[in-house]
């Protein structure tokens, strides 16, 4: 039995976190109400919390025409690319500055450490103008390529592969496999959990990213749905309708919300591990 | 410490076969574009000429530096904002007092006074008599950028440490009820934008309509000088307010359940023993919070480009956005990169603080 004030603490909440959810709803509940109306008024039924007269046509035009498919999918192919490239290096890296004996193995942990401190904020000019020397921009990879060389997850794999006792390593060793199979069969396999968390910590970062795609895509068939959005809702209300623009709003925000809601504890942890190592 | 013989990889080599692909990344898109930024910024370099032709630029030196952060006949004075400069000298005094009196470390001690000196020493310069700042939006600019962090963060931390304190019990309503205030944090700054510049809207808003309703007249919140700051930092704080909640929430985690059931036998529950027991058990975690809080918020910049495009007159102009302006609106790539190292000195400071709180802990 929990103590009567516990059942308090809980109903005093509720509210504040009810509070705390009605932006999001009311963006919800506006993309369900159709355009003609909302020119007129908002708050049709309860403040326009309700999403009464209701409709799909919002989505259904969201999906007939306009960029906003295309924009979503761009987001995808950028995110699960860049998601898997960062995988790929921090994972190998990770596991060579943690497991194995080289030289200089300090001073490239440190060069590697240095990076942690240099924001996307302090670089995006010297990219930008790199990245137009190659004629790169415009491109998918350019939009990923920055982001592959940010050591947090170096840092996320190295921390985790330290963890991992010696023995298992030795007993592989003594068998005469190599490192490479080693790190493949044995480490990586064990990795899964760090990995996951590393995955969603680079999809959240890639989905949401806006400075370096609007920087560096300027055509509008390679932007992001982050950038996209930002370039419809300037002029919301007069040029495509606020259901609308509301409607790619739920769109640009479901597969992180849903990313969120099946792997809460791994969101939660990649958060963590993102924000407070930079 | 050599493997295996035959065909099997030595170490070493194992070793650079699985380091080359992040450490080439690296050095071809962080560690070059970070030394060019600092290269761009010692010349005169317009975007679009250099694009045309790449010897359109000039090696100028330290100028750029000089002709965003300085200005003809500046001089410095003890009286040129007596309030910040007062305030550091008060601080100066106090910190100087509490490491006598034992109540700061000397670490402690010691960032406080520095932060104090700065206080007194960088509000002193000023344009003299017939004199200019050559930018004279840099420093306004710096100044908003340093307002939006000093609302936003203590906002963000104030919240989530209080519903931290609140949410630490381990059943399925609380954790539900973490889940509700975490959503907003997942979305991105574009969304959250969308959905706050109609909060905010005068003749469509959420706001206005249910102050509307109790005859209150509405308020042009993202054009209106008074509330255009106030705007942006309540939807930084409905946004980012999570991760700070987590890492509170974590942190909560390390106090054993005993000191509370301790304190409770002397009556200490609910408020009190937040204020007794929780505050001085978190304040490393605090500290950590905050310093994380000041370099994320440093870098805002989508929230004043979409919300208020830096206005009105230039009361939510933040850093970043200036240094984005000035290199792709006005193509002032080295002036860009000047102010864009400043940013890089600023948050460098920080994240070395953050590293030395960080290692503390272990």
């Amino acid at each position: 039995m929990m103590p009567r004030s516990y059942y308090w603490l809980v109903i005093g909440l509720s509210i504040p976190a009810f509070l705390w959810l009605i932006p999001t709803l009311w963006m919800v509940s506006l993309s369900f109400q159709p355009n003609e109306i909302l020119a007129r008024t908002t708050s049709s039924t309860f403040f326009g919390l309700i999403p009464l007269p209701f409709t799909l046509d919002n989505y259904a035009a969201l999906f007939s025409f306009g960029q906003t498919p295309y924009w979503f999918l761009n987001s995808l192919i950028v995110s699960l690319g860049m998601t898997l490239a960062v995988l790929f290096v921090s994972t190998t890296a990770g596991y060579a500055l943690a497991r194995l004996d080289f030289p200089f193995k300090r001073t490239i942990t440190v060069i590697c450490l240095l990076g942690l401190m240099v924001p996307e904020q302090a670089v995006f000019i010297p990219l930008y103008t790199m990245f137009a020397d190659f004629g790169w921009h415009n491109s998918y990879h350019a939009l990923i390529l920055p982001r592959v060389a940010v050591p947090i997850g170096v840092f996320l794999m190295l921390q985790f592969f330290k963890a991992i006792p010696k023995d298992i390593e030795e007993a592989a060793r003594i068998d005469g496999v190599g490192w490479l199979q080693i790190f493949w069969y044995v480490m990586l396999p064990l990795a899964r959990p760090a990995m996951m968390t590393l995955a969603i910590l680079t999809f959240l970062y890639a989905w949401n990213d806006y400075l370096w795609p609007l920087v560096s895509a300027q055509q509008r068939e390679y932007f992001t749905i982050t950038l996209g959005l930002a370039s419809i809702q300037s002029n919301f209300a007069q040029s495509e309708g606020l259901g609308r623009v509301m409607a790619s709003g739920v769109i640009a925000s479901l597969p992180v919300v849903l990313l969120f809601l099946i792997f809460q504890r791994y969101v939660v942890q990649a958060m963590t591990a993102g924000g407070s190592k930079g | 410490m050599r493997g295996g013989g035959g065909k099997t990889l030595s170490q070493g080599q194992a070793a650079f076969l699985l380091l080359l692909p992040f450490l080439s990344a690296y050095a071809l898109f962080l560690v070059y574009p970070f030394f060019k930024g600092v290269w761009i910024s010692l010349h005169d370099w317009n975007l679009l000429a250099v694009a045309f032709n790449p010897d359109a630029k000039e090696y100028v030196g330290l100028r750029n530096y000089e002709r965003v952060m300085w200005g003809r006949e500046i001089e410095w004075s003890l009286m040129a904002a007596p309030f910040w400069q007062g305030l550091g000298l008060m601080g100066l005094v106090l910190s100087f007092a509490f490491y006598r009196m034992d109540r700061l470390s000397l670490f402690n001690a010691i960032a406080l006074g520095l932060a104090s000196a700065l206080l007194v020493f960088l509000p002193g310069f000023h344009p003299g008599e017939g004199g200019r700042w050559y930018d004279r939006r840099f420093w306004p600019t710096v100044g908003n950028t340093l307002l939006f962090v000093g609302l936003a963060v203590p906002g963000v931390t104030i919240t989530a440490l209080i519903l931290a304190a609140m949410l630490s019990g381990q059943t399925r309503a609380m954790s539900i009820l973490r889940t509700l205030f975490f959503l907003s944090q997942v979305l991105s700054v574009t969304v959250v934008t969308l959905i706050w510049q109609i909060m905010f809207s005068p003749r469509q808003g959420l706001i206005a309509n249910i102050t509307g309703t109790f005859g209150g007249t509405p308020i042009n919140w993202l054009t209106d000088q008074q509330f255009a700051m106030a705007a942006i930092v309540i939807a930084t704080v409905w946004w980012s307010l999570g991760i700070a909640m987590i890492l509170f929430l974590a942190g909560l985690q390390d106090i054993s359940r005993d000191i509370y059931e301790a304190a409770a036998l002397d009556n200490a529950t609910g408020v009190k023993a937040f204020y007794y027991i929780t505050l001085p058990n978190l304040k490393r975690t605090i500290t950590l919070v905050v310093i994380l809080q000041i370099i994320l918020h440093f870098q805002v910049f989508g929230q004043s480009h979409l919300m208020t495009q830096g206005g009105p007159n230039d009361t939510t102009q933040v850093l970043v956005r200036y240094i984005y302006q000035t290199g792709f609106r006005d193509s002032e790539l080295g002036r860009a990169s000047a102010m864009a190292v400043f940013l890089f000195v600023i948050m460098g400071a920080f994240s070395a603080i953050q590293f030395i709180v960080g290692r503390e802990k272990q």
